[in-house]
């Protein structure tokens, strides 16, 4: 399996109106991880409306792309709860009783949490 | 024929009457105990204890059996202490073997926090009577000689308190045994008669209505666990308490040899061995408020897997049982006694998940308020009346699991 | 098990959530103010039934929810 590595790019916190429909950077991956919170992998400049929202640089998340079996075979049994039908899909809560996220398209899942319980992860998807 | 056929079986039994000096409400080890006090220490025997199963089935039935006094504050560590020099002398009080085992208590701090909270408690319980020392973690290998000192590679102890006048009894046998010796003096204790509401006359609380009918009495005392909002609500009395389910669980027979009762500062779980070489194992209560007796997988999974930390030979164990009682804990996590503002209407409650240590004491002081109508100075300041004085009692560190 | 549907991520297991504490509300009974403070900073409903409650979803989106729950069968009802 693929290693934990941090994950670059921006945080930001506004309206769900505005970051509905925000202009993120070509390429970006962005991962709405509440209406309110997005988290653009990849994103160097945002362009929000909301004057009150909050843009930083975030450094805070680790994540490793795994391939469909992969994801099929070393992560999804450490999950207790069902995975969305729809695609793609942010999933968010325990994965192997560590607080995480994955992502998932047709054909690809990025496996994320935050970069302190990334060890903690690790060792137990072992 | 069980131990439990037979004690139900000798123990005299009578038909109730219609009117009672004092009604207690829940035949625990508590509302017994006030009965037992009242009739043998104050003469007043025309009581009553109503006990919605059979005596012992809530939490005097269900908890851990810890005997211990090195608690947080000063008032609960006398209180505590009180009650442990009274456990150490129950049996002849009461003719009764109830299996009293001093064993010490061990409680391990992992962090230079920790050691600096067990420090002060140290000075404190010393300061008012309770004796603890500091221990190094060579010292808690030598009283406790499977405790993996390196915490599974984990959680490496740093140091512990000791308190060597800790123990356990059987809890049966205590009910029982105040059961026996309140009968004894007079006292009806009234099983399967679950308490539906109160009868009131005017404001003050003039006796209970019961499945059976209503009964009559001078004063009403709610002793009971972890549904004590319910009663106190028939007299509008508000509490302070939230119900929450607390679980423990024991393993198969081990050969004998795991002296001391050991606790964590950081895991929350505690283990001792009982008389029969199980191993008995709890931790926290659960975060929700419940009234659910149902266990729940995760807390075996969490509570095991702290446990093994520690104590790795526990891994070789097969669990046998796991269980759940409903404890009334209360907002500062000190018990509630004596008046609730409503004539007629007292309680004792807030014993959360640690009553059961508190039943010789409690009863006593309870069955004192009640004879002579003024409280106890051990308990003065565990009344009601104290959260809107603004004098909470908050001990949470020291009584939050056991 | 108790499980929770959080809104936004869908339906998970108890130990995602921090327990946020009762919708808390004084008796209309209590008229007295100062009795009313002390009932609202102390006392507890401790529903024997069906409550109202908040809760937090630690480990997914971060973010609260209300929701009832049945304290006797300890099952989540809307």
């Amino acid at each position: 399996m693929p290693a934990l590595e941090t994950l670059r790019g921006l945080r930001v916190v506004a309206s769900a109106e505005s970051l509905d429909v925000a202009a993120w950077d070509e390429g970006a991956v962005v991962l709405r991880f509440a209406p309110d919170d997005a988290f653009a992998i990849g994103a160097i400049n945002i362009d929000v409306s909301d004057e009150h929202a909050i843009v930083a640089e975030e450094t805070g998340f680790v994540g490793m792309w795994l391939s469909v079996s992969e994801l099929a075979e070393q992560v999804l049994p450490h999950i207790e709860w069902p995975l969305p039908d729809a695609r793609p899909a942010l999933c968010q809560g325990f994965i192997a009783g560590v607080p995480a996220k994955l992502w998932v398209t047709d054909d690809r899942a990025l496996l994320i949490c935050a970069c302190s319980y990334a060890d903690e992860l690790a060792e137990r998807l072992q | 024929m069980n131990e439990f056929v037979e004690r139900q079986l000798t123990l005299q039994w009578h038909e109730p009457k219609k009117s009672y000096d004092v009604v207690i409400i829940g035949g625990g080890g508590h509302g017994l105990a006030t009965a037992y006090y009242l009739a043998a220490r104050h003469g007043i025997k025309n009581v009553a204890v109503l006990e919605a199963g059979y005596i012992g089935s809530g939490n005097s039935g269900r908890n851990t059996t810890i005997i211990r006094a090195n608690y947080g504050i000063p008032e609960a560590i006398r209180f505590y202490q009180h009650s442990l020099d009274l456990y150490q002398t129950l049996e002849d009080e009461l003719s009764c073997w109830v299996m009293y085992s001093t064993k010490g208590i061990i409680w391990l701090a992992h962090t230079e926090t920790q050691m600096r909270a067990e420090r002060a408690r140290c000075l404190l319980n010393v300061a008012c009577g309770a004796e603890t020392v500091m221990v190094t973690p060579q010292e808690a290998k030598e009283l406790c000689p499977q405790l993996d000192l390196s915490g599974g590679g984990r959680y490496p102890v740093m140091g512990a308190s000791y308190h060597p006048a800790a123990a356990t009894a059987r809890h049966d046998r205590v009910v029982w045994a105040y059961a026996q010796g309140a009968m004894r003096h007079g006292v009806h204790v009234l099983q399967h008669r679950t308490v539906t509401g109160l009868l009131r006359d005017g404001v003050r609380v003039s006796g209970v209505e019961t499945s059976a009918g209503p009964i009559s009495a001078g004063v009403v005392l709610s002793a009971v666990g972890g549904n004590v909002s319910t009663i106190a609500a028939h007299a509008d009395v508000r509490l302070p308490i939230r119900t929450h389910p607390l679980q423990a669980f024991v393993t198969n027979a081990h050969e004998q040899g795991f002296g001391p009762i050991l606790s964590d500062t950081e895991l929350l779980c505690y283990v001792s061995q009982s008389a029969r070489g199980e191993m008995v194992i709890g931790a926290e209560y659960d975060p929700q408020p419940s009234y659910s007796l149902r266990s729940s997988f995760n807390f075996l999974q969490s509570c095991a897997s702290k446990v093994t930390h520690l104590l790795p030979f526990l891994r070789d164990l097969r669990i046998l049982r796991q269980w759940a009682g409903i404890c009334d804990i209360s907002a500062d996590f000190s018990p509630i006694m004596g008046a609730t503002g409503v004539d007629g209407f007292l309680v004792t409650t807030g014993w959360g998940t640690w009553g059961f240590k508190a039943i010789p004491a409690g009863g006593e002081q309870m069955a004192e308020l009640i004879a002579t109508g003024r409280t106890p100075e051990l308990v003065e300041r565990f009344g009601l009346d104290r959260f809107a004085a603004d004098r909470a009692m908050a001990d949470q560190g020291s009584a939050g699991t056991h | 098990m108790l499980w929770i549907t959080c809104p936004r991520c869908g339906r998970r297991p108890v130990e995602e959530f921090g327990f946020g504490g009762e919708l808390r509300g004084v008796p209309e009974r209590i008229t007295d103010p100062a009795e009313r403070d002390v009932d609202y900073a102390w006392m507890y409903d401790n529903v024997h039934g069906i409550t109202s409650e908040r809760w937090f979803h630690r480990a997914g989106c971060r973010r609260w929810l209300t929701l009832s729950r049945d304290t006797v069968t300890d099952t989540v009802t809307g």
